[in-house]
Parts: C-alpha cells; structure tokens; sequence
C-alpha cells in the first residue's frame, strides 16, 4: 500500500439514508478514487462524496469526475432496445421504436446469420472501445471471434494509445504504460512532459507535478500551445505539431554530446546505442530548431536539465502519439530514459498518460485486430492454442488477424464489411476524416449499436442496445499507472438496460455458440475466466485476484500468482522484456508530418481536448455543468494570425483542410504558436473538427495524425453567419 | 487542532472543480458559491479562484440590516438565514469581493458556508477536497505558518496575503509568486 505525504486520514461526511460505494471515476486513465452516494430508501446514485482513502488521488477529482454521477439517471439514458425498420433514417436520430431484449437478439442474429451465409464469416465486424471493465474488454474479444466467427475486431485504442503501446514494445519489449507508479512522480527531479496538457487531460496528476517544483525540481513541457502546465514550467519548449521526433533526437544527441549518457548501463542493458547515436549527430541544436520552430537555447537547456537530473521522467500522451510516426516518437522520447539510464529504479522512468479510463488494460486483453488475451498475438500458433484452451474451440476455429480501426472502415466503404456490432465508442466523432467514415457507417446492411446514450454514432445503427453505466456493473479496471483496480456497481440497471458482457452471453446462444459462453452468469465469472485467459502472457492477470486488489488498494501486472504481489516498479533487475533482456535504444530517421503547410493551406491544425469534456463528448455533453463551461467548440488562434486574417475574437470563421470544413468561433489568445490552431474534437455533427483532419496511419501503430495537417480559414460572407 | 481554508494562487489549472464539488455539499442545494476567473484569457491560460475568505469582521454581516449574516464558532460566515433576509443585497455591494450571489426567485442571498456540516467536525470542504492541483488546502495552523515563511523572501518582492488584504481573514491565501523563493535541487 503506497501511501505517502499526500494521504491524510479524513472520515466521509455520512448523510442520513445513505450509504456509500467505494469505486472509481468512470473517464481518464487516472481513475480518481469516489464514493457513489446512494440513497437507501430508493437504491438510486443521488451523488459524490471524495474517496479520501485512495492512495492514488487522495479524494482529488476534476469537474468531469465530480459530476460523472449525474450520468447514471440521465433523462437520456435508452432504457429498452430500440429498432429502427426505415434504413433511409440512417444518420439521424428518427425512426426508431422500442422493442423486447427477444426481438433485438431475434433481429440481430437473424441479420447477421444472413450477412455472413452471404457474405462470408468476415462480413461482420466489431468495433469496441476501453472505457469498459477488463472483463468487458476481454469477453468482446472472444464473442468477436467465437461468437461471430469474425477476423474483423478493433477498437477505439488505435485513436488513443496503440502508439504508446508500439513504441513501448519496440524499446522495451513489454507495453505497460508506466513503469514506475504515480506516487512517485513529485518525489523525481525533473519531468520532461511531452504533447500532454496535463492539467485539462489529467488534472489530478497536478498536485503531485506542482510539487515537484515546489521540491526545487524542474518541469520541462514541449507543446505547441501553452496550456495551464506549460505556463508555469520551468522550460516550454513549444514546437511545431508533428515534429516530436526531430525534437527527441536533438535532445539525445546532446545528452550523449554533454557526457550526460550512462555507459554502464548502456553496454550492459540495451542495444541500438551506437546506430543511434551515429544518426542523432545530424540533429544539432540548430539542425533540431530549424525542424521544430524551438530556440537552440531552449533544447539546450532542456538537455542540460534531464541530463543532470538525479531521477527523472520521460512523459508524453496523444500530443506525440496522434501522429503518422506516433510510434517513433515514443521510442524517441524513450531513448532519453535509456541513453542516460534513467529507468528501472523508483523515481525514474518513462510513462504515458492513460487516456481512456482502461486504455491500458483493455488493449491487452484482446479487441485488438491481432491480439489475444494476456498481450498475446493472433499470429504464434503457441498463443492461439493457450487461448483456444480456455474457450474451447480449435486452433482452425480462430480467425486471423484483422485491421486497425480506422481501416475497418475502409473495408466498410469497399463493402467487405458489411456489418457492425459497435459499443462503448463513438467512432462517427471520434475517428479522423468523418465526412468518409459517416458515410461508411450509413451504408452498412446492418449496424448494432450499444450505447446508454444516442450517441452520435448510434445515428447510423439498425438496432440499439441498452448498456449500462459503469456505475451499474462491476469489475477491474487497469490505471494509468499499470495498477489493477475494482469498479463497484452501486445501483441496479436503470430500465431493462444490461451490462455489455450480459449481452454478448445471450447473443453467442442466439448465434449457436452457447456452450462457449452460457457458464458466464456474473461479471466475477468472466472476470475468472479472464485471469486464467491471461496467465502466461506477457499482461499476466492471473494473480490480480478480486480479494487482493481490495486488500492492496489494487495490484500491478505482470502478477502471476496468489503469492505475487504484483510489481509497482518495472525493470528493478534491469531485464527488459526482449529475448535478451536488453532494451532497445532506436534509430530513428525523422519524417515531417504528412500533410505539410502550402500557400493554399498554411496553418497547422492540431486538435485535442478541454478539461470539461471526455473524448468524444457522449457522456459529458449531457451533463449540466460541463456543457455550461464548454457548449460548443472554438479555434484558438494567435493574435497576430487573427489579425492577418481580419478576424476578432468570437467571431464565426470557416475553418477547412482538403477533407473537410467547419464554422468555429474565433478565441483569440497568444497561448499558441503564430502558425497553429487547434479545435476541441469533442462535439458533434457539423461540429467535429474531425470532419477536416487527416486519416494518414502511422506505419506499425495504425494511429491516424490528429495532431497535424495543413488547414486554412476565411471570413464567412456576411449571410452565412450563423 | 483547528484547520483552516489555504489558497495557493500559483497552483490554480482553472478546470473549475471546486465550482463542481461546491453543488454537492449537503447544505448547498446543489448551487455553487464560489468563482474562477480567467486572468487575462486573450494572453494566456492564468486562473484563479475567488472563494469567500470569511473575514474576522465581515462587511457582509456588518452591512445587513436584517442580521441574517451569523458567523458559526468556528470563525466561517454563514449563508443568509432564510427567514431573516430581506433581499436587499447590502451584503454582495459591501463585500470587497463580491461573494455573496443573490437568487431572485427567493429573494434570497447564498454564500459559501465554508461546508459547514463538514468544516466543523475537522472534515475539509468540498472544495479543497477535491482540488487537483492543491490550489484550495485545509491546513492545519502550522502548516499555513510554515508556508507563509517558507514564501516570505523578505526581498520587497514578494510575500504571502496578509499585508495586502483588506483585514484579517479565517482563509490565508499565497499570492502568486511562490516559486521565486524556491532554491534549486541542481
């Protein structure tokens, strides 16, 4: 149990006819402690109380986490199936009727057996996401292959944090998100915090990271914007979107230039630092600057910093994963860790702030295209044969590696797919070049979607189910920080609204494949099927038992055995997981963003989020107070650029790239670069700055380029003011 | 040992939480009494809360024709009493910083109470509770003291609040500026 200066002993305020349920926040990767405030007498979620006790966040919690409540009894939940038997209605929210659970599954399987007798098994897809249960994440992969018979699984981790997994597993061999937990973080000396705006993202994180300043440490912070952190670090180094690497291999090549590289530990526990070190030489301090847009000064002093820093962390999120060389860039950045040795011991380290509130455990258990449970791979024959143990089928039964997200698709658009089973994801917000993937969507034969919301993505399904809140069901869920944790279910379903895994058990037996999955009656039954699932793999569960992570406070993969307990800390022994235990430092040659600025589209665009707001907005748009702090979208731009272009704060600009277009409101400040904007991506409709950017994948990742194209605005004509 | 309200300005991210947690505290009717303003929004991301600071001789109170202002033992000035006041909003015009809010359909003034059914049993309020990134504290005594050395650079360039306020206060506050005293590790 790591409890440290932060963790005061506080008892909860109780009110009459109440009880509380200790759990977690239903958003980021954080996972912030919560109670749920019951109400005895009704058995309804009525509100929050802070869960003082978790070591973690110490009862701390952003205003998404404060009302993340107010989800649960929505006037907006979907209480019953709904059927909607006019197609041409496809992309809007009419024409739906409600519907029996019977007549769902009936409609359901009766399509899909159709689709599949015409078409082939591969005709079917499904597209999930990670803001659900391990157990969820789990059980989706195996009705994607078991139950439908599908190569076609993915999810919406490959517009979040399949480059942070990649890159991991090439410099280290495993892809656990942190390798070292949170409570460590303000007792380091330096934090070099690349492309994440930390105090909108993961706001809980601040109090340690002020800390460590408040300690006499430094906060280095590479943006293009200077958001809330960056505005009181020690150094910003604000570059251009999309040129992260160019950036990372400037600072390496002077961290091996200045005499700042370990060469012990170099020799002895990594491999690539000669190459490396041979191709970083290019990327002087003038070389780098004139790439990135970075004074000289600045890099380095950057280098000077971490390089004498006694411990240190390596941290980044979607600012430098969102791009076509996403991967690149997290073994860029990694290098620094690897090159000085600051890694495998407390207090240094590489880490990635967690997106989605199980970004991390839920593309380890297999919805990706080519994984299976316990980060095992679809394509070794070993693999296969341990997993088609646990759910009885053949190794021949195990359909093959399918494609990452957004080349679903595509496969969609060439109508390979043709139908989809979606949940816990809103792909028609949050997936790039939308004007392409809408119309994917609409001309599907049949799409399911499960949802407690009409999401925008809903728009475009044939039959929606009811799921439940997380609030509603329970199970673990993999932190940020590599920790295991337990959601608690602290009301019964609202309406006849079900918990995904309950779903897919009743459709496998719809589907003939009962017998697969008919012994998954609770949510502990998929979650014990899960841990063996996982025992094995390189993401080995098997020993995160339920009764433990109570008792721990939560536990850290790999945990093999009841008598593990877990490992807080990656890379103690210095083994890293490669064949011989050695990590990669990479070479790696730096390529532009894929869509450069041109005299017809001379900004860079980049996009990102605001603290009110989660991912694409489903959940968070509905809630009162966050959509009174933020209920529409804007374009930052710099004074200067407004200027050029004539236009004023507030103003209702076009905004457009080669794919797209969007009318935004000018918010004019000079906290961003002179030839940047960036637009919130979590709004809808005509409203997504999704419609304009760009589907450019990154090679191994298949993560598209959020973060940067070329984009241009104009004035609107006077009678197209809105 | 007797707690106090503490607000780091240096440290406030402007996510607004503590305006969220504010609803949910049992006496508040899910209305929120304190505020955040952007600085200077059109240069950069600057924040700061502005929270009653529960003045030891409150203008609020003072300016009341109605004494529907009580000030609790334990220092923090109540919310209006519902049946004393008359709506005449003397308190939000008398107060330095404008704290009090005035609901017109019940005619009625709302003020933090410093959570009051929390505050005095020792438990912090909603605000400090939650805050992510340490702005809003619940310090014991000591500790403000201990910061207020720690941040008091003797140097005319800066120092903690209570020179500058306009009389003594139960809430202490650090103007922005903490980091220049700070001594660096390497």
């Amino acid at each position: 149990m790591q409890r440290d200066k932060f963790f005061k002993e506080i008892e909860n305020v109780e009110h009459p006819n109440e009880k509380l349920i200790k759990t977690h926040c239903s958003y980021c990767g954080m996972q912030c402690g919560m109670n749920l405030r019951v109400n005895t007498a009704t058995n309804k979620i009525i509100g929050v109380e802070p869960r003082y006790d978790w070591p973690v966040t110490v009862g701390k919690m952003c205003p998404k986490g404060v009302t993340a409540y107010q989800q649960t009894n929505h006037k907006d939940r979907i209480l019953r199936p709904l059927i909607r038997d006019d197609a041409s209605l496809k992309g809007t929210k009419e024409g739906f009727r409600e519907a029996s659970w019977e007549e769902a599954y009936d409609l359901i399987a009766e399509k899909f057996g159709e689709l599949q007798q015409n078409y082939g098994k591969d005709s079917l897809s499904v597209f999930s996401g990670v803001s659900m249960t391990n157990e969820k994440c789990y059980l989706t992969g195996k009705f994607a292959r078991v139950a439908l018979g599908t190569r076609y699984i993915d999810y919406n981790g490959r517009f979040c944090m399949s480059s942070a997994a990649g890159g991991f597993l090439r410099s280290f061999g495993v892809d656990r998100g942190s390798t070292l937990p949170w409570t460590d973080i303000h007792e380091t000396d330096c934090l070099f915090i690349a492309g994440s705006n930390t105090a909108e993202c993961h706001p809980t994180s601040m109090f340690r990271i002020w800390n460590v300043q408040e300690r006499g440490g430094y906060i280095i912070v590479v943006d293009p914007r200077e958001t809330p952190i960056a505005r009181r670090a020690d150094l910003h180094l604000d570059l251009k979107p999309g040129t992260d690497l160019a950036l990372a291999n400037g600072i390496v090549h002077l961290l091996v230039e200045k005499g700042y590289a370990d060469e012990e530990f170099v020799n002895q526990h990594t491999n690539g630092f000669e190459e490396t070190k041979e191709l970083v030489k290019q990327f002087t301090p003038e070389y780098t600057s004139h790439l990135t847009g970075v004074a000289p000064e600045k890099i380095e002093r950057a280098a000077e910093i971490y390089g004498k820093a006694p411990n240190a962390v390596v941290m980044f999120a979607r600012g430098i994963e969102q791009q076509h060389k996403g991967v690149d860039n997290v073994s860029g950045y990694t290098n620094m860790a690897l090159v000085t040795g600051k890694i495998g011991r407390p207090k240094s380290g590489v880490a990635t702030f967690t997106g989605q509130g199980n970004g991390q455990g839920g593309r380890e258990h297999g919805q990706k295209s080519d994984l299976l449970p316990g980060y095992r791979k679809i394509t070794n024959p070993q693999h296969v044969q341990e997993v088609c143990n646990v759910w009885g089928i053949t190794p021949e039964e195990m359909p093959k590696a399918g494609v990452s997200a957004y080349e679903m698709f595509e496969l969609m658009d060439q109508k390979q797919i043709r139908g989809l089973y979606l949940l816990c994801s809103n792909p028609a917000v949050s997936a790039p070049n939308l004007n392409f993937v809408r119309n994917a969507m609409k001309n599907l034969d049949f799409m399911v979607c499960a949802d407690f919301y009409l999401s925008e993505s809903a728009e475009f399904a044939d039959v929606i189910l009811p799921s439940v809140t997380w609030s509603e069901d329970e199970g673990t869920v993999t932190n940020i920080e590599g920790r295991i944790i337990k959601i608690n279910k602290a009301q019964e379903p609202l309406g006849e609204s079900k918990p995904d895994w309950q779903m897919q058990v009743e459709l496998a037996e719809r589907l003939g494949k009962g017998e697969n999955f008919a012994h998954l009656k609770t949510a502990k039954d998929v979650a014990e099927e899960f841990r063996l699932a996982s025992k094995g793999g390189s993401a080995d569960y098997y020993g995160a038992t339920w009764d433990k992570i109570e008792k721990q406070d939560g536990v850290f993969w790999p945990c093999k055995d009841e008598g593990d307990e877990g490992t807080p800390h990656m890379f103690l022994d210095k083994k890293f997981y490669h064949p011989d235990g050695k990590a990669q430092i990479c070479a790696l040659p730096y390529r532009p963003p894929a869509e450069e600025p041109c005299e017809e589209y001379p900004l860079r665009l980049t996009t990102g989020r605001v603290v009110y707001h989660y991912l694409s907005g489903n959940q968070t748009r509905r809630i009162q107070f966050l959509k009174d702090m933020c209920p529409e979208p804007y374009v930052e731009v710099h004074p200067e650029t407004a200027g050029k272009y004539n236009m004023e704060h507030d103003e209702r600009i076009r905004l457009y790239t080669r794919r797209g277009e969007a009318i935004y409101k000018v918010k004019v400040t000079e906290a961003i670069r002179k030839d940047t904007v960036f637009v919130p991506y979590h709004f809808g409709h005509e409203e997504s700055i999704n419609l304009l950017t760009i589907p450019a994948l990154d090679p191994k990742s298949r993560m598209p380029e959020f973060k940067a194209c070329a984009a241009q605005m104009e004035k609107l004509e006077p009678k197209k003011v809105l | 040992m007797k707690k106090r309200l503490y607000i780091e300005l240096e440290n406030c991210i402007g996510c607004r939480s503590c305006l969220a947690a504010c609803t949910q505290c049992g006496g508040h009717e899910e209305r929120n009494r304190n505020y955040v303003y952007d600085v200077n929004p059109h240069v950069n991301r600057q924040t700061m809360p502005l929270m009653c600071l529960h003045c030891e001789n409150p203008a609020c109170a003072r300016s009341c024709p109605a004494q529907a202002i009580q000030i609790h033992e334990t220092g923090a000035v109540l919310s209006a009493l519902v049946e004393k006041c008359i709506g005449c909003q003397n308190c939000t015009i008398a107060c330095p910083y404008g704290i009090p809010k005035f609901d017109e359909e019940q005619n009625l003034m709302y003020k933090c109470d410093l959570c009051i059914d929390r505050t005095k049993d020792g438990i912090p309020p909603m605000c400090a509770s939650v805050c992510p990134s340490n702005t809003l504290q619940w310090l014991t005594e000591e500790e403000i003291e201990q910061k207020q050395r720690r941040h008091d650079l003797d140097n005319d360039k800066w120092v903690t609040s209570m020179p500058y306020l306009e009389g003594a206060t139960n809430v202490k506050v650090n103007l922005p500026g903490i980091l220049q005293g700070t001594e660096k590790l390497f």
